[in-house]
């Protein structure tokens, strides 16, 4: 298990989350909630494309059924490693954000908060005017509604992954 | 292989390639690759350091990235119609199939993985801190996207920053990229692999990566959906062009000289950025600044050979004899090497006790003959399977994939069938056997350095010789 793994493993810990890839949902919660810890300042070098589900990294997926088929060596490789202390602060903060525990709910609500924020921060498009980022996400294959939207820039603010008249 | 076609023109701009024949450069094309910020593209070695091993295997990314156009005319020719393309998507296509490597690190992959690097140290010790809040070193595509729209020179070659922008998003798969062009770049059997494979093996000098790359050309295929497949027809292509994959990790990639020379540079180039010395890049953010600026013509393999070249009189022992091994081309020794062929999931066998023993042994190792752990590099291959994703997946799972998952799999289009399936699910193909198992090598290397006793070698290799019994 390299570095990049371990740190994997590691913020899915402090999450509170399971490192899962058994269902679909599993690896949608997974790469979505990558994406958010990484726009949040935990860097775990992952690069993210845009397919049909919004963020996606082939090599999060990878690396993911890696650490999940070697879930015992995990525990001698990365035994005494650990995150650093701002990292831990700001997944702590986080936690709240994935507390949802039916994991379908929880993919549902990821999938938008991450396929959001990865647009607002990856192509600088504004939140502000929910009606064009409706449009946008749409363009893109995302047909939330406008209260959906809402609901998540307002989550996004909350957790201080977006701000009002921030771009 | 010859790449001509009757789609040439006289304006083209004829490429003699080794591996393919002819290859045509059209205006825009010729044009880029003019660009200093292309001809980078001729200091960086395809192969890292594996010229080492293979004398010859001094081929460059520039030459592969032309190989790689040449095979996209291809692609194209059979993709247009089911797909729609018009002239300038197809344009957008073949240059981003030319671009997709412009944002390569120094010595390709190596440098660009340092941020997975264990130390042994840290693996002996079990204890590390993984600082997240620093920028890791981006991936090189990202890389490339920055080449390509930060550098005027590329931008102008392009026609302005709005085409460059477009070519750039569809070899990154940007937001704003269209799906199904992308796919033509990323599918698995992409147009890259099928390009790497030949030259790398001619290079080597080595038959394992001699693929049947004509027959699987005029085999391949779209589906109404846009999915890339090749006709069942070819499947014995198919399952040769995976087991030629297979074979190159195990001889080439891998080789045990290779490996050694290029982990040592690896863990010279971590050590070096901890200590922050030799004006190697501190973060992604360094990384950022050199391939947007005017120091890009410097981020080349030499930018790497100066670094280990200053750090050979290092005060820190460790980082000194890493770099003396590589200058000197005296590759660390091999102490002890571990291979296993497992079913998937299987995480009980001699290659994890090896390294057990290693975690628990090395310390008392070293000190028995006074050498710094740091002199010992722990490591192990990348589970090596012969579909990369579809082997780690159960049956039920590949069905149940995303379309994005999906695309990463080799598809066979099933006579009949309008939609391609998984080569793994193919239940006559060898793969749908072998693919259930993976192949890794777990390996302890010694860094020798000036002063070692001359037995000390053989002495480590009878220290450690019987690592893998439980």
């Amino acid at each position: 298990m390299d570095r990049q793994q371990i740190g994997l493993k590691l913020t899915m810990d402090a999450l509170g989350l399971p490192l899962s890839v058994g269902s679909f949902d599993d690896r949608l919660i997974l790469q979505k909630i990558v994406v958010i810890a990484q726009i949040a300042g935990v860097d775990l070098g992952y690069h993210f494309h845009w397919y049909l589900r919004g963020p996606y990294s082939p090599a999060l997926t990878r690396d993911a059924f890696a650490v999940a088929n070697e879930a015992e060596v995990f525990v001698t490789d990365a035994a005494g490693c650990h995150l650093d202390e701002a990292s831990l602060k700001r997944l702590a903060q986080l936690r709240t954000l994935v507390a949802t525990k039916d994991r379908g709910d929880l993919a549902s609500k990821l999938e938008l908060l991450g396929s959001t924020v990865f647009l607002l921060h990856r192509r600088g498009i504004s939140g502000d005017d929910t009606a064009e980022l409706q449009r946008i996400l749409k363009a893109y294959g995302k047909d939330f509604s406008m209260a959906q939207i809402d609901s998540g820039l307002r989550e996004l603010d909350e957790y201080g992954l977006w701000s009002s008249g921030s771009k | 292989m010859n790449m001509a076609s009757g789609a040439a023109v006289r304006n083209d701009k004829l490429i003699v390639d080794s591996v393919h024949g002819d290859i045509h450069l059209r205006p825009i094309e010729r044009t880029v690759v003019d660009t200093a910020s292309f001809q980078r593209l001729r200091h960086l070695k395809q192969l890292g350091m594996a010229q080492v091993t293979y004398p010859n295997a001094t081929h460059t990314r520039f030459a592969h990235s032309i190989g790689v156009l040449g095979i996209m005319e291809h692609i194209i020719r059979v993709a247009k119609s089911p797909l729609g393309l018009s002239d300038e998507q197809q344009e957008d296509i073949r240059l981003a199939g030319l671009l997709h490597d412009v944002g390569h690190y120094p010595y390709s992959h190596l440098m660009e993985k340092v941020d997975k690097v264990q130390l042994a140290e840290e693996i002996v010790d079990g204890s590390s801190t993984i600082n997240a809040s620093v920028v890791k070193y981006p991936n090189h595509e990202e890389i490339g996207r920055l080449i390509v729209t930060k550098q005027d020179d590329l931008i102008h070659a392009l026609g302005g920053l709005e085409r460059a922008t477009r070519v750039a998003d569809l070899f990154t798969r940007e937001t704003t990229s269209d799906p199904q062009l992308s796919k033509l770049i990323h599918s698995s059997m992409d147009m890259d692999r099928l390009d790497y494979l030949l030259r790398d093996a001619q290079a080597a000098g080595v038959p394992y990566g001699h693929i049947d790359l004509n027959y699987l050309l005029h085999n391949f295929r779209t589906s109404p959906s846009g999915m890339l497949g090749v006709d069942e027809k070819a499947l014995t292509a198919v399952e040769h062009f995976l087991f030629a994959r297979f074979f190159m990790h195990k001889t080439v990639y891998y080789h045990k000289t290779t490996f050694a020379i290029e982990e040592a540079s690896r863990q010279l180039l971590r050590r070096v950025r901890d200590a922050n010395k030799y004006n190697i890049p501190a973060d992604g953010n360094a990384v950022k600044t050199i391939v947007s600026g005017t120091d890009l013509g410097t981020f080349t393999d030499a930018f790497v050979d100066r670094i280990i070249e200053s750090a050979a009189t290092d005060d820190d022992p460790v980082i000194s004899a890493l770099a003396n091994c590589i200058r000197r081309r005296k590759p660390p020794k091999l102490l002890k090497e571990v291979c296993v062929l497992e079913p998937n999931q299987e995480q009980h066998h001699a290659g994890s006790t090896f390294r057990q023993n290693c975690r628990h042994q090395l310390r008392s190792l070293a000190e028995k003959h006074s050498l710094p752990l740091g002199r010992f590099l722990v490591c192990k291959t990348l589970p090596l399977t012969l579909e990369e994703r579809g082997a780690q997946l159960t049956e039920e799972q590949a069905r149940n994939l995303a379309p994005e998952e999906r695309e990463e799999l080799i598809k066979v289009f099933v006579r009949g069938d309008d939609e391609p399936v998984s080569v793994v699910n193919i239940r006559h193909s060898v793969l749908h056997i072998c693919s259930n198992h993976f192949f890794q090598s777990y390996r302890l290397y010694f860094v020798s350095a000036d002063g070692d006793p001359e037995s000390l070698v053989h002495m480590l290799k009878s220290d450690v010789a019987n690592w893998d019994a439980t």
